[in-house]
């Protein structure tokens, strides 16, 4: 994916949210966007990702050489394009397994009993529970993993899927992003907070007010971040 | 009398997912009426059965026997394959003491352009019985049908009453149902509506009307709804509570799509200082952040939304 100059204001109030932002995510690697809160990390997803809440003001976002600025998010789904959510919507009445067929109708049981595995599930427990409060948050967000990785993708945006979880499932999680690296083939765009998870990533972006600040190998961009937001904890991973 | 069951039923009720084999099946205890023709009556030892036509309607008389527990449902089945007709249904149901039995209601009137359906059923519960009133409708895809539907209902000691009303495939037209309960001292009721209107031509209006009449008894009023493309919803849940530990809850969500209009009354009454009736309502548009999950997914908007809407009414 190519991001060209990409400047996104809400559709809402008009508002600016990103300007002129530009980086390019190679096929099947990992990509980091780290940035602090309300940097414009989430709007920027939302964008690549088509979600019309915003407004593609100018620039270019080119996926798979065709530029898909002005598609629908249905359509860049089809083409390969996915995101999973910060916060996973709750359906009530539909169940775990409706939910992952929801545009996979003709997926086997053995497929499904894959995938779960793969976010640490057990494809008996989860199936025929619903989509509603009585799972947990971790519970939640494995699940949208799973639908996700379930599309076979080119290119998954994963919004901040650590945040809400706890060290133990945290240190889980990391694990799981390695299996879905190495199972899916496909690129990763990760957005979050926690420089641990940048030491599966290949290349970084650090945002800011809206913009980028620096772009590169993943421990520069940590440094730069660490010099300008002095955060205790992700910074000792920039040495 | 044979189960002659005509396809145009048959077609209906798969699109219903109704048991349409065990609709069929031989000794299946049944009631088959086609506008005003009596098509076929299947009855049972555990039955006393009755049916008639006359100028009035169709007058279908059914008493389940004191303690008998009937296994397999009883099928009801009126429909109207023409196009402008009007059928009328008086059905008397009676559930003796101690008697159990589940009841699989299919109106279909596929061709309807003009069709009223008009049905006023009295369903007495006696001590201790259990009804389970299952109601599947199918009208057609032309906006065409009209059906007006009263039903009293009388709950006896102890006894209970789970009803359902589903109508979600093809048009609605008119929709009007007027449903009062009466339940006696440790009677339960559970009284469920399902709808979906997909036009403007699609006017639907429920009122459930609930009263705990004496000591422990309660009930549960459900709707779960969606109209589109201008159509118009009603539901008005009307719970009354007279007597010590009454326990009711009205409870409704109504989703709208496009320029449509829902509107939802709950109605609590309650006269006594150990009783508590509750509701809690939603109407409003389909969840933002479940239709861009789904067409993150590479769902469409409108697939995504029927998704939404299947899952509510589920």
């Amino acid at each position: 994916m190519e991001i060209k100059n990409l400047t996104v204001a809400s559709k809402e109030d008009k508002k600016l949210i990103l300007s002129n932002i530009s980086f390019d995510i190679e096929e099947k690697s990992i990509y980091i966007l780290i940035g602090p809160n309300g940097s414009g990390k989430s709007t920027l997803a939302y964008s690549l990702m088509g979600v019309p809440r915003f407004q593609i003001v100018s620039g270019q976002i080119i996926f798979k050489g065709k530029d898909i600025t002005n598609l629908s998010m249905d359509k860049r789904a089809k083409m390969g394009l996915t995101l999973a959510f910060q916060e996973p919507a709750y359906f009530e009445g539909i169940t775990v397994s409706n939910f992952l067929k929801a545009n996979k109708k003709n997926i086997s049981h053995t497929e499904i009993k894959k995938v779960l595995s793969l976010v640490g599930l057990e494809a008996e427990e989860f199936l025929d529970r619903t989509m509603d409060q009585h799972l947990s948050g971790g519970e939640r967000k494995r699940i949208e993993l799973a639908s996700v990785i379930i599309m076979k993708p080119k290119l998954m945006i994963l919004d901040e899927p650590d945040s809400g979880l706890d060290v133990i499932i945290y240190r889980e999680f990391y694990n799981i992003l390695e299996n879905i690296k190495q199972e899916t083939k496909a690129s990763i765009l990760l957005i979050t907070h926690r420089g641990e998870l940048g030491l599966v990533a290949n290349q970084a972006t650090f945002l800011n007010h809206g913009q980028v600040i620096y772009s590169g190998n993943f421990k520069q961009v940590m440094r730069r971040y660490c010099q300008t937001t002095s955060r205790k904890k992700v910074c000792p991973h920039a040495k | 009398m044979p189960n002659k069951l005509p396809k145009q039923f048959i077609t209906s009720a798969k699109k219903c997912n109704l048991d349409t084999a065990l609709m069929q099946q031989a000794g299946i205890p049944h009631v088959y009426v086609e506008s005003h023709r009596i098509l076929s009556v299947q009855k049972n030892p555990d039955l006393r059965l009755s049916v008639t036509s006359s100028a009035e309607g169709i007058h279908l008389k059914l008493v389940v026997k004191k303690g008998a527990k009937i296994k397999k449902p009883i099928f009801l089945c009126f429909g109207v394959l023409g196009q402008k007709e009007k059928q009328i249904i008086l059905p008397e149901i009676i559930l003796e003491e101690g008697a159990e039995a589940k009841i699989l209601a299919h109106c279909t009137f596929p061709q309807a352009k003009n069709v009223l359906h008009q049905m006023d059923a009295h369903i007495k519960l006696g001590k201790n019985s259990k009804l389970i009133y299952r109601e599947n409708h199918y009208h057609g895809e032309s906006f065409g049908a009209e059906v007006l539907a009263n039903f009293d209902i009388q709950i006896g000691v102890a006894a209970t009453f789970e009803n359902e009303f589903v109508l979600d495939q093809g048009s609605v037209g008119k929709l009007k149902i007027n449903l009062e309960t009466r339940l006696a001292q440790d009677a339960f009721c559970f009284i469920n509506s399902k709808v979906i209107g997909k036009g403007k031509k699609d006017k639907i209006e429920i009122s459930d009307k609930v009263s705990l009449l004496e000591e422990n008894a309660r009930s549960l009023v459900r709707l779960r709804g969606a109209v589109m493309n201008g159509g118009s919803m009603f539901f008005k849940g009307e719970t009354e509570a007279f007597a010590k530990n009454n326990r009711g809850h009205i409870d409704c969500q109504e989703i709208i799509v496009g320029h449509s209009l829902a509107q939802s009354i709950p109605i609590i009454l309650v006269k006594h200082p150990e009783a508590r009736i509750t509701h809690e309502a939603s109407v409003g548009k389909v969840n933002q952040k479940q239709l861009e999950t789904l067409m993150a997914h590479g769902l469409s908007e409108k697939e995504a939304i029927d998704f939404i809407i299947r899952g509510v009414i589920k």
